[in-house]
Formats: structure tokens, C-alpha cells, sequence
């Protein structure tokens, strides 16, 4: 059997897992805790097996396949690596599509290799997460307006987020639906104002519900835009916002409560359909807050039942109490091609089975110091 | 914040949180000082001063000094220094304040230690019957910054040997340490704490700075650059303005120091020199630059000096940190980890289920930024040459280089150190120890606040 073999077998069961949840066939919480774990740990050896990189990490670690018995013991690579190393089971000419983290000017991106399996995966993963919290009231084979706050893939090819609104839109968008983000000159993303207007006004002039899907700094750039025309609408009933984290210094960043409230006054979205989705370029899922217009008080983040979230002492390593702050890590069974374990640099709260995300730690300032970023 | 225990509310820094400050309140606080200082300081002889500085000092020294309990009770959970760091670095900042240290520093700072009390001349100067008196500034207020409490203790008595009114305002949560050495000198000598005044409030209230800076004939201030430059374009034309930006230190081992037999000495000296605050003060080391070929290795070096680190954790051990400064050394560790597991050229020691010392060597000669609280690089290098390259960037905040090299070579390297920008070089395991005589940033400390007066006969 070749490595793409043996990963399509493990592909073929995470299917069948992530169908067993999307289609209601439920299994009780210890036969799916029972199968999760079998999954991470067949997913690990493999890993272990196919990507060097990563295989250095656990033996550094004396970690082996055969030790581990719980996936809260599979070594969880830190997003650095991804910026450090090739961290990715695909031999050289498999490795199709690059995707990069945003980065920062200072720092190398991250690098997530995918070949057309683990892209499908990869969508089979986003699908029904994406409409079981954005589009919990949209029937099947029902497609919607969608306004998409990123560039086009064929602009960004090395953005997750812009390949994950393409998948959208190929799934459930309408003929009604565009990409609203361009490249700056400098390559930033910025928002082609013209396109985010028409699409508003249309969906105001037909009373067609919009789906406004974005990163926070280009929802500032729209909001800031209406605010520059001295414009409001008040978008049809039904019309929703999902938003995702991260300025990294490109606009003017908003307290996210601000945004929210922002997005409500100019939009008129109420808060009830506006949903945070948390996602990285290093991962195969994504965590929601919320599911568009149910009744749900709380806001917390859930990624799918084929990926977990520990939150992590950055003292001792051990999982931290409900309530309590810690770093996020993440095992995410879609993850196939590079590493299921992730160690995100965000701080989170953990929240039940969920979190709510507090943001980056602060690395390089020196308490008391401000000199420079290293 | 109120102290548990029955300190009088001398001090603004005393009235409970409910007590709201105002504008109002800090000019007439600031007005009392000077009249204070009228009436009760600015004629009191210097050597009366050196005399009760040098023995408060003294009692903090004192494990019964009932001042020094406190803040070794209350320290911890206010500061975030265990009370072993606390004690250690109070016990060491006032080792160094004697009469015979104080009286040194007066005459490096003013040629002659009776200079403000009267009319002095040195040899030259009575040659051409020329004599000098020195006058301090009526009102100094100091905006302090951080939670070391070392360099507002240092601001408070170089103002009291100026016989100047002292306005000291703390970064929010960091009074506790002034506001017990403000008390010990109330306590010592009643009329000298009436010229001093402690205050907390959070940074941004910009009408409380105006009010306190229209008051002060000098404005002392330590913090970020950007902060400094703010606080220096808000000042009236008549304050003069003293600021102390960001520092950062470092330490160098040159092969011919670091032998077989010494290397365990000088990884327990650097150990000290990490442990040392926390690591929190412009003083202390980020890294340690070892030269090549010598007996021992920059990695060798750099386990011993992790064993040492670990040491220290047994008898000295680091505060506990929140959650965000663990997560800055957690991800820097599994940063280093994933390099360690890749490269030989990269390793790394850690204190083992915790955060409290962090040892990482690389090959790699750049100059790297710490996340402090005991975390420390160790870097291997050719020569001084790649150093004052690899540090560039740094050039000019380098406040302290702690050196090991043998006197044949010391001299050289301390002198092309100081031309090119580093303002002090101490031996390894005193970085955060300068003397009373230390001139931070190079520059005067007493006469950098005084104007002069010239007398020609």
C-alpha cells in the first residue's frame, strides 16, 4: 500500500463518522468517544509514520504511537512549526496546495501542503459544520445570496479562508453571490467597496436575505465605508453575519462587542445573526459561537464532533478547570495530511465542551519593555 | 488598597479605593510638599539626611523592622515576587545605602559634599577664588514605571539628598514598596515624610498629570520611549524633564574566563544575575553571548547554568506568574522545542512541570528579546566583532554588560563596549547591583536635577 492508500482507508472512516453525526445517526457519548479515539490514534500512527517533521517533535518528546492510548497524549505540534518546517505527510510532488497563515510582516507565514484528497476532506469537514450554524433554517438544495469579504481563490490561492467561502458558494450560493475583497498593492486584502454597495443595495431593492461571510478587518473597511457615505441599511429579514477573528495591524481594530454592535447600527443584523467562526490555516475545522437565530444565550466556540479543543495550563500542561484561562489546543480529525494535534498560541477560557477565545498571547514584549518585537 | 495593618493615611496612596482622586486634590497635595519643604527640609543639613537615609536603610536590612515584614508579607500577592526574591533584592538595593556610600556619591555628583548646604570650592576653584553651591528642585515628581520598586527607591532618596519635595507616582498596583519605604522615613523622621508624596493611578489621566507637572520644577519619568516623548511635549516651559527609557542588558563570557574550573562560579554568577527581580529590570540579562573554543562550550555553559537556574528555584524561587505570562514562555519554550528537535544547533532546559526558569542555547548569534521571568538565552560567538554586530539593534538601549574575562583582555573589551554605546560593565552576578554611584544611562544622576549657582570673589 502507498502512503496515499493507507491515508485514503483512514479517509473513508472519518467519512463515515462525520456522515454518522451530519445525518442524525447518533451513537451514544462513550461509543463516540470510543470511535473518536480510535480515529486520533490510527490518524497519529500515521502521521508519526508519514511526516518526518512531525515524527522528530514526538521522538524529542519520546513519544511513540505504540504509548499512547488517549489522543490528550498525541504531541500537539505548535503553530510555529508550521512556519519552521515542511510539517506535512505528503511527499514533494503531492503537495498541490499551499496554505498560508496571514502572517505578520515580521514573522514567515505558516504552510499547510494539501493535495486534492486532503482538500476534500478538508471541505467534507467545513460543509456541515458551516450550515448547521449558518444555515440551520436553509433547506437542502436551497441556495442563498452570499457576500463574500475576502478576495476570490483565484487572487488569494493560498488563502484557507478564501478556498472555504468558494466551497460555500459552489455548495449553497446563488448566481446573486460575490467576492467583495481585492489585493492592495501590497498585496493586503482590501474591500472592493463597489461590489460590497451593489450587492447590499440589491438585496435591500429584492428583499433577498444576505449572507455577509468576513474577516473582522475587511467588516471594518465595509463598516467604515457606510460610515465615509454617511449610509445605513437595514438589510431583509433572515440576512446574517459570520465573522472571523484577526486584524493583524492591517485597519483599525475594533473590540469585537464594537464590531457586533457596529455590524447591527449600519447593517441592521441583529446581534442573534451574527456568528464568530474560529478557524486557522494550520487546521481542516472550524469552531462556531453560535448557530444564526437560535434562541442560545451564551456565545461559545464548538468546533464539530471530529475535532476537540483542550484548553491548557501554560504552567503545567494540564487541562484547566471549567471557567478557567489557558492555552488552546486543538485535535482535529480532518487534519489528515499534516498533524491532528495542534497548539494554537491563543488564549482561551474553557467553556464546557467549548471556549471563548481571548486572543493571542503577548510573546515578545518584555513585562515592562517596549523595544522592539522579536 | 488598604493595608491590613493600622498604617495611618499619610499618603494618597493610603486612602482607600473608594477615596476619589482629583485634579484639585494633587495641586493642593503638591503645594503643601513645597510649603512642607520650606519649612522643614530645604535647611536641614545634608549630612542630617545622609544620616537618616543611611539608617532607615539600615533597619530595612532588620528582619524585625516592622516595614520590612510587611512588605515581605504582603509582597508576594501584590508584587508577584516570591519573599524570597523580595527579601533578597531589598537586602541587596540597601546594602549599598551608607553614609560612606551616600557621602561618595555626593561627591561625584557635586565635586564636594557640602555643596548644598553652602558655598564650595575644589582646589582648582579656589585658585581663582571661585566657589559653587548646588540648589535642587523645590518639587520633583517622579512618574515611575513597572512594579520594580528598586528604581523608585533610588528616585526618592536621590531627592531627599536634594533636599527637594517629592511627588512619586506609581504605575497602578506597583505602590506597595514606596509607599512602606515613604512610611519607614514618616515614621524616622516625621517632618522629612511630610515633604514626600505617594500616589497610584492609572496611566492616561492626563488632568491629574497636568496638575502634578504645573506644580513641579522637575518631572522625573521611567517608560517606554513613546511614553517619555508624550510626557515631555505635555510639560509647562519651566519643568525640566528627566526621562529614562527601556533598557536592556546582557552578558559576556570570553573563552580565557570561562575554564573548567571557573565555569560553575560564573553559571552560579549569571544564575544570579536571571534570578535576580525576576528578571524584570532594565538590569537584567536577556542573554548571555559565550565566545568559541574556550575550555568550556556555550552549551555546556548553558546546562550548568540551567542546574543553577533550578537551584534558585529551590531557595529563590520565581513569583507566580498570570496566565498570560506563562502562555508567552509556554509558546516560546514549544517554539525552541520543535527547533531543539530539528538542529543541533539549538537546545533547551526547563524547569520541569512549571515556568519558572528557562534555558534556551543556540548557535544563532542574534541579539534575542527575553520573555523575562527567568528566561534566558545562551549564545555561542566568534568574537566581540559579531557580538556589537549581532546586537545592533539594541544599540544605544543597552543599559549593562556583565563581563567574565580575564583583566588582560577586560580592559579592551570594556572600552570598545563603552564606545560603542553599552553605559555600564559589571562582572557577572552583579547586574542587577550597581552601586549608589551607578550614573544610569549614563548620565548624572544628582547633577542632572541641580542648578548651580557660581559665587566669584
Amino acid at each position: 500500500m502507498t502512503i496515499l492508500d493507507l491515508f485514503s482507508d483512514y479517509a473513508k472512516r472519518l467519512r463515515d463518522f462525520i456522515r454518522a453525526h451530519t445525518h442524525g445517526v447518533l451513537s451514544s457519548p462513550l461509543q463516540n468517544e470510543t470511535r473518536f479515539n480510535e480515529l486520533a490514534l490510527d490518524l497519529f500512527a500515521l502521521q508519526f509514520q508519514h511526516n518526518a517533521a512531525y515524527r522528530r517533535i514526538c521522538e524529542a518528546r519520546n513519544v511513540r504511537p505504540a504509548m499512547v492510548a488517549h489522543w490528550t497524549d498525541i504531541p500537539a505540534a505548535p503553530t510555529a512549526a508550521f512556519k519552521e518546517l515542511d510539517l506535512t505527510g505528503l511527499p514533494p510532488s503531492e503537495r498541490t496546495t499551499l496554505f498560508h497563515s496571514s502572517g505578520t510582516t515580521q514573522q514567515p507565514p505558516s504552510r499547510h501542503f494539501h493535495n486534492a484528497h486532503s482538500l476534500a476532506i478538508y471541505e467534507e469537514s467545513l460543509r456541515p459544520w458551516f450550515a448547521a450554524h449558518l444555515l440551520p433554517d436553509v433547506k437542502a438544495g436551497e441556495r442563498v445570496d452570499l457576500l463574500l469579504l475576502t478576495p476570490p481563490p483565484t487572487l488569494a490561492p493560498n488563502s484557507s479562508l478564501a478556498h472555504m467561502f468558494e466551497t460555500v458558494q459552489r455548495d449553497v450560493g446563488s448566481s446573486h453571490s460575490h467576492f467583495a475583497g481585492r489585493l492592495d498593492t501590497d498585496s493586503t486584502w482590501v474591500l472592493d467597496v463597489d461590489i460590497a454597495f451593489d450587492a447590499i443595495e440589491n438585496a435591500v431593492a429584492q428583499n433577498r436575505p444576505l449572507i455577509i461571510l468576513g474577516t473582522a478587518f475587511l467588516f471594518v473597511n465595509l463598516l467604515d465605508a457606510l460610515d465615509g457615505q454617511a449610509r445605513r441599511f437595514t438589510l431583509p429579514a433572515g440576512s446574517r453575519v459570520m465573522e472571523t477573528g484577526g486584524y493583524k495591524g492591517r485597519t483599525r481594530a475594533l473590540p469585537r462587542d464594537e464590531l457586533h454592535a457596529l455590524i447591527t447600527t449600519r447593517l441592521g443584523v441583529s446581534p442573534e445573526g451574527i456568528v464568530c467562526e474560529y478557524g486557522m490555516s494550520e487546521l481542516g475545522s472550524q469552531a462556531y459561537d453560535r448557530v444564526a437565530f437560535a434562541p442560545s444565550a451564551e456565545r461559545r466556540l464548538l468546533f464539530p464532533p471530529w475535532a476537540r479543543s483542550r484548553i491548557i495550563s501554560p504552567e503545567t500542561g494540564c487541562e484547566v478547570n471549567d471557567g478557567d484561562t489557558g492555552l488552546l489546543q486543538i485535535f482535529d480529525l480532518a487534519n489528515v495530511s499534516s498533524v491532528l494535534a495542534v497548539q494554537t498560541e491563543d488564549l482561551a477560557i474553557h467553556r464546557g465542551d467549548g471556549f471563548e477565545l481571548l486572543g493571542r498571547a503577548v510573546l515578545a514584549e518584555p513585562r515592562g519593555c517596549s523595544l522592539m518585537t522579536a | 488598597m488598604s493595608l491590613p495593618m493600622n498604617l495611618p493615611n499619610y499618603f494618597l496612596a493610603d486612602l482607600p479605593p473608594e477615596a476619589v482622586l482629583t485634579p484639585a486634590i494633587i495641586t493642593e497635595a503638591c503645594r503643601t510638599l513645597k510649603q512642607n519643604r520650606t519649612r522643614y527640609l530645604a535647611d536641614r543639613p545634608t549630612a542630617q539626611l545622609v544620616r537618616v537615609i543611611a539608617r532607615v536603610s539600615s533597619n530595612w536590612r532588620d528582619p524585625e523592622f516592622p516595614f520590612r515584614k510587611l512588605a515581605l508579607d504582603l509582597g508576594p500577592a501584590d508584587t508577584g515576587f516570591s519573599r524570597a526574591t523580595l527579601a533578597a533584592g531589598l537586602d541587596t538595593f540597601f546594602a549599598r545605602i551608607t553614609e560612606e556610600n551616600l557621602n561618595l556619591l555626593l561627591e561625584q555628583e557635586l565635586g564636594d559634599a557640602r555643596r548644598l548646604d553652602e558655598f564650595a570650592s575644589l582646589p582648582g576653584e579656589r585658585l581663582e577664588k571661585r566657589a559653587s553651591t548646588a540648589n535642587g528642585p523645590a518639587l520633583i515628581a517622579h512618574i515611575a514605571a513597572g512594579n520594580l520598586p528598586c528604581p523608585a527607591l533610588m528616585s526618592l532618596i536621590h531627592g531627599i539628598l536634594l533636599h527637594s519635595a517629592q511627588f512619586l507616582k506609581c504605575a497602578s498596583g506597583a505602590a506597595l514598596l514606596p509607599r512602606l519605604f515613604a512610611h519607614s522615613l514618616y515614621d524616622a523622621e516625621p517632618k522629612l515624610g511630610a515633604c514626600l508624596e505617594i500616589a497610584e493611578w492609572p496611566g492616561g489621566k492626563l488632568s491629574f498629570e497636568e496638575a502634578l507637572f504645573a506644580e513641579a520644577d522637575s518631572v522625573m519619568a521611567t517608560g517606554a520611549d513613546n511614553t517619555l516623548a508624550a510626557i515631555g511635549q505635555r510639560l509647562p516651559q519651566h519643568t525640566r524633564f528627566h526621562g529614562h527609557g527601556h533598557r536592556v542588558s546582557f552578558g559576556y563570557l570570553s573563552r580565557d574566563a570561562l575554564t573548567h574550573a571557573h565555569a560553575r562560579s560564573l553559571a552560579q554568577q549569571a544564575a544570579r544575575d536571571v534570578a535576580a527581580w525576576d528578571q524584570q529590570g532594565c538590569l537584567s540579562p536577556h542573554l548571555f553571548y559565550v565566545e568559541k573554543d574556550g575550555a568550556v562550550s556555550a552549551e555546556k555553559f548553558a546546562e550548568i547554568l540551567a542546574k543553577e537556574l533550578e537551584a534558585h528555584e529551590q531557595h529563590t524561587p520565581r513569583g507566580s506568574l498570570d496566565v498570560a505570562s506563562a502562555a508567552s514562555i509556554a509558546t516560546r519554550r514549544a517554539f525552541y522545542d520543535v527547533r531543539a528537535a530539528h538542529s543541533p544547533e539549538t537546545r533547551q532546559w526547563c524547569s520541569d512541570g512549571s515556568t519558572a526558569w528557562t534555558v534556551v542555547y543556540e548557535a544563532d548569534a542574534r541579539f534575542q528579546i527575553s520573555c523575562l521571568n527567568r528566561f534566558v538565552f545562551v549564545k555561542e560567538i566568534e568574537s566581540l566583532d559579531e557580538v556589537l554586530r549581532a546586537a545592533e539593534i539594541v544599540r544605544g538601549q543597552v543599559s549593562t554588560v556583565g563581563l567574565a574575562a580575564p583583566p588582560a583582555t577586560a580592559k579592551e573589551i570594556a572600552r570598545r563596549l563603552a564606545r560603542w554605546g553599552v553605559t555600564r560593565i559589571c562582572p557577572l552576578g552583579q547586574m542587577q547591583d550597581p552601586p549608589l554611584t551607578w550614573r544610569q544611562d549614563g548620565r548624572g544622576t544628582l547633577s542632572d536635577l541641580v542648578t548651580w549657582t557660581d559665587w566669584e570673589d
